[in-house]
């Protein structure tokens, strides 16, 4: 049977039925006119021609009923008129309708934004091909749990490690887009065969060739789809074409197709606009040439990406890098310093950070829909009580207990359609919110839209929230028993108890749901609390950054760069409302920080392990800048130019580790390899800044200034971080400062501006994010509680009218009668709190990974929260309970 | 179908039989609900005059299953009349039906000799 003609069909009938009809009156008509005529030509009178030809037609009437029926919309016209009916009757309680509407809508809107959230940044495939082959390849030793491999790594693991069937490195960086607006570009240096690893090639063009990516291979670019769009129009001629690039001709060989990021770029939030060749080799990289390693350590500088081995796991390749380190160790390549290298599935390491914020997101947000759906329920069974008697009339008449029950389901469903739909609503404009203030940090959740699969999941959820508030209700009156319901007229003392404790399960349920979320918000603002109140060792209020760089084709020696930032830190400082300016390598909490191999003086490090600083290069001024504080001696000042003696200032874990009991002042420390003669001296000593985490031990840095650095051990920093204090909002100055920096060389582009603030809320997002999202549900989960509290106390104090009515009689107070209603709504509370508190211990445990400085069963916390669900069960109780300290004894013996 | 389960075993071996017929004819070319109740009873020598109502139900469960389709045109004293022509999905039904009764009547006709021819 063709079954698409009978859904057509009853559509048609369904949305035609007036015109339907029309059209077989006519027909008929037609008919029975026709026949007339067939008589009267055979005879017959007008009159009996036309009698006769109605009864050869049989029951008009009844004909046209069958008509009717055979248009096949029969039980698509029930549940119309069901559906009419419910409309009907929910439009006579119209306060009820808008409280169950919108609870609802709140439920499916909140658990519809964060699916969308979820499955976008969770389930959505990255795009690479078969991104469960690919895999992020990290070295780790004593201080780094993952960082960076070195070339000879690359190199060995390439050719040692089986269960990789090829391995490649990349590097970040940035290079300017020169041209009338020149542009800071964020770039990714890779070897030729990343793209085919990661099974993305370029979707016009060609990746590189092993020819192009060598030492001093032709200067060619791949662009990503944005930058092609963007400023080139989205030209496909742009291919071919040179453009300049930090001052080079540079051939574009071709385009990235949209939406392609590198893994790096999940993690930084910020895309990639161009990709250059590697270029290197063993030479040129520093490494010992082949899959060879030298004795001692090594420079750590890539990132590094392997697809693995057809039928290889990522367990696999661990276990082979295992024995790998184990044989290099023996042989002494970065010996005793609890060496190890390992691979993390490509998705685990790009949303492995949030995966736990969302499920905890995600979990509460189911909780907070379960309780607006016990919420609508509580409405429907009290609806249920007015209504008894209008069902009982209902069976009395006939209607059976599944015609009932379709009846009360359909409401359901009525009621679940208008709350999805405003829950669409709400969920696209939530997520349009949530992209607006993505917390920094959070990969792919600026990418998350409200599309089809979201709008599945929400018509999934509104027919389940149908289903679970329809279902009491029914189960109830389908226990009808009209002759005593109509008798009783329509008060049942007994069984009106026994709904009543129905409700007081539903409302306990949601205080018990409420009481889990409350304490999870709790536990998160005690940890960003916790976290807020770190010490990162340096002030971030007022501070304005912002990224130069000084290309080498415009400033080709250290001299100029010096001069440069000489310049603008003279002007930018003599801007009103700016209090000190610098600049300085890396900012804080912004980007990891590498380390450098010291020689220090009266320091012999264990053996085959140098003595690695971090190295910071400043301007003079950033240390009162960003308020760092000195212990001892000296900040790094003006005067530490490149022809004064060669100064550094060290921070107090640099003096623990390399001093222990020595004076730190006046050490004196060589930077870089041997060959160097120059020694710097150290002149301070810093608190420490948490450079590279906000939790976590900080390692032995060091500061020197942008000029002696260039002299020793030679090295200009050609990328720095405006830094620029301010006495009041940082952004408000950020139109003059770089009006500042355009004055001094209109060439150069400023990237990434942010305010210290930024960086360092960054640096929480995750539990920010957890705890904004678990406070909002909480405030809500309790208002609904509130609400379902402020019911029952209502009905009991409703249902005790009499009793409360003969007790005001016999002399009892309006504050008796009150504590009867306050009493009623705190027992409530009570067991409803007892169930959450038990929930709670059991559930807060998944927050374990997110939490800091508290522990998942913090007392104080669980205290905090029996205190405020108390409160508010008390406050929800009041008005209700003043009604029955109000009683009048007459009017409540005077009643029937 | 709600009708076919209020109609008996019986009214729908009618029914059936009533849209086998009524296929048959309309696969000679459109024609209006009157025509083809006339058309009926002057073929069927007044055998299917029983009820000339029920033939609309019938056309309607037909139109529903997509076996014939309906539009007005005027008629040939220049009314308007509603006429149903056969679809291509409605000639493969009448080719099975056909077939069925067919087979079935040979049966039955076989039946009835044997039963005769043995009395």
């Amino acid at each position: 049977m063709a079954w698409y003609h009978e859904v057509a069909a009853s559509f048609a009938a369904l949305i035609g039925r007036r015109r339907q009809d029309a059209e077989m009156k006519e027909e008929i008509n037609f008919h029975l006119e026709m026949e007339a005529r067939r008589n009267v030509a055979s005879g017959m009178s007008t009159s009996d021609a036309q009698r006769r030809a109605r009864r050869d037609f049989g029951g008009v009437e009844r004909h046209k009923d069958d008509v009717r029926d055979e248009r096949g919309a029969g039980r698509l016209f029930d549940a119309w008129s069901d559906v009419r009916f419910a409309i009907r009757s929910l439009r006579q309680r119209p306060g009820l309708t808008m409280a169950a509407t919108l609870t609802l809508a709140l439920g499916i809107g909140a658990t519809s934004a964060v699916f969308g959230v979820v499955k976008h940044v969770l389930l959505t495939p990255l795009p690479y091909e078969n991104p469960d082959r690919v895999v992020a390849v990290w070295s780790a030793w004593k201080g780094f749990d993952q960082t960076w491999l070195s070339y000879d790594e690359w190199e060995g693991w390439k050719a040692r490690v089986p269960a990789f069937s090829d391995i490649a490195l990349y590097t970040d960086g940035a290079v300017t887009l020169d041209g009338d607006a020149p542009e800071r570009l964020r770039a990714v240096n890779l070897h030729a065969t990343m793209f085919s690893i990661l099974g993305a090639p370029p979707e016009r063009g060609r990746a590189f060739t092993a020819e192009e990516d060598r030492p001093g291979g032709p200067n060619v670019a791949i662009l990503s789809h944005e930058l092609w769009e963007r400023r080139f129009g989205a030209d496909p001629s742009v291919i071919g074409r040179r453009i300049q690039i930090s001052g080079s001709a540079t051939t574009v060989v071709g385009i990235m197709p949209a939406g392609f990021q590198m893994p790096l770029d999940y993690t930084l939030g910020e895309r990639t606009d161009i990709y250059l060749p590697l270029g290197l080799d063993a030479q040129t990289a520093g490494s010992v040439p082949g899959p060879a390693f030298p004795k001692g350590g090594a420079s750590h500088g890539f990132y590094g990406v392997a697809r693995l081995a057809p039928n290889a796991t990522p367990a696999a390749a661990n276990a082979q890098l295992r024995t790998l380190v184990a044989e290099l160790e023996q042989f002494g390549y970065m010996a005793n310093v609890n060496f190890h290298a390992f691979v993390v599935p490509i998705d685990e390491q790009i949303t492995g950070r949030v995966r736990p914020v969302l499920l905890v997101v995600f979990g509460a947000v189911v909780l907070v829909l379960i309780i607006a759906c016990a919420n609508v329920a509580g409405l429907l069974l009290v609806r249920g009580e007015t209504r008894r008697r209008e069902l009982a009339v209902r069976v009395a008449l006939g209607a059976g207990a599944s015609r009932l029950a379709r009846l009360l389901i359909t409401e359901s469903a009525v009621l679940a359609a208008l709350g999805g739909t405003m829950g669409i609503a709400l969920a696209t404009i939530t997520v349009r919110l949530l992209r607006a203030n993505a917390p920094a940090g959070l990969p792919r959740l600026t990418e998350v839209s409200v599309d089809w699969s979201v709008l599945m999941f929400a018509l999934v959820v509104a027919a389940l929230t149908a289903l679970a508030t329809g279902m009491l209700p029914l189960v109830h009156a389908t226990h009808l028993a009209p002759a005593g319901e109509l008798r009783e007229g329509g008060r049942g003392a007994t069984s009106g108890r026994a709904r009543l404790r129905w409700r007081q399960l539903l409302v306990a349920v949601e205080i018990a749901l409420a009481v889990v979320l409350v304490a999870g918000a709790g536990l998160m603002i005690r940890t960003v609390r916790n976290l807020l109140t770190i010490d990162p060792g340096f002030r971030s209020d007022g501070v304005l950054t912002m990224r130069v760089s000084t290309p080498s084709l415009w400033y080709p020696d250290s001299t100029r760069v010096v001069a440069f930032w000489d310049d603008v830190q003279r002007r930018v400082s003599a801007l009103p409302g700016v209090k000190h300016a610098a600049a300085v390598r890396l900012l804080p909490l912004a980007t990891e920080m590498g380390d450098w191999g010291l020689v220090i003086q009266g320091y012999t490090p264990p053996p085959n392990r140098g003595a690695p600083g971090d190295w910071q290069i400043v301007t003079p001024g950033y240390f009162e800048t960003l308020g760092l504080t000195i212990r001892e001696g000296r900040a790094l000042n003006a005067g530490d130019d490149m022809h004064a003696p060669l100064a550094m200032v060290v921070n107090r874990a640099f003096e623990e580790q390399y001093f222990a009991g020595r004076r730190a002042l006046g050490g004196r420390v060589r930077v870089g390899g041997s060959d160097t003669l120059h020694v710097y001296t150290i002149v301070g000593v810093v608190d420490d800044v948490h450079h590279n985490a906000l939790v976590g031990t900080v390692k032995p840095q060091f500061y020197a200034t942008l000029a002696q650095f260039a002299v020793a051990p030679g090295s200009t920093r050609r990328s720095m971080s405006l830094v620029v204090k301010t006495d009041g909002d940082a952004k408000a100055l950020l139109m003059e400062v770089r009006a500042t920096v355009r004055a001094v060389d209109p060439r150069l582009a400023v990237s990434e501006v942010r305010t210290m603030r930024d960086i360092v809320d960054a640096a929480i997002g995750g539990q920010r994010f957890a705890m904004e999202t678990l406070g909002v549900f909480g405030v809500v989960a309790l208002l609904l509680s509130a609400i379902g509290i402020f019911g029952i106390v209502s009905q009991v104090v409703a249902s005790r009218f009499h009793e409360l009515g003969i007790r005001a009689a016999l002399g009892a107070t309006p504050n008796d009668l009150m504590a009867i209603g306050l009493r009623s709504g705190l027992q409530q509370a009570t067991s409803g709190l007892v169930a959450g508190i038990v929930a709670a211990l059991l559930l807060t445990r998944v927050l374990h990974s997110l939490l800091h400085g508290v522990t998942a069963t913090d007392p104080l916390t669980f205290v905090a929260v029996v205190v405020v669900t108390g409160l508010v069960a008390i406050v929800a109780s009041v008005a209700p309970a003043r009604r029955a300290a109000r009683i009048d004894p007459n009017a409540a013996l005077r009643v029937d | 179908m709600p009708t076919d389960r209020r109609l008996g075993a019986r009214a729908e071996v009618v029914r059936g039989t009533l849209e086998m017929l009524a296929l048959t004819l309309l696969s000679d070319g459109p024609m209006h609900g009157w025509g083809l109740s006339l058309k009926l009873r002057e073929l069927s020598r007044d055998v299917f005059d029983v009820n000339q109502g029920s033939l609309y139900p019938a056309l309607q469960a037909m139109l529903r299953r997509g076996w014939i389709r309906a539009e007005w045109r005027a008629s040939e004293n220049n009314r308007r009349a509603r006429y149903y022509s056969i679809t291509a999905h409605g000639r493969d039904q009448l080719g099975m039906e056909i077939e069925e009764w067919n087979r079935t009547s040979a049966a039955v006709n076989r039946v009835i000799r044997y039963a005769l021819s043995g009395a």
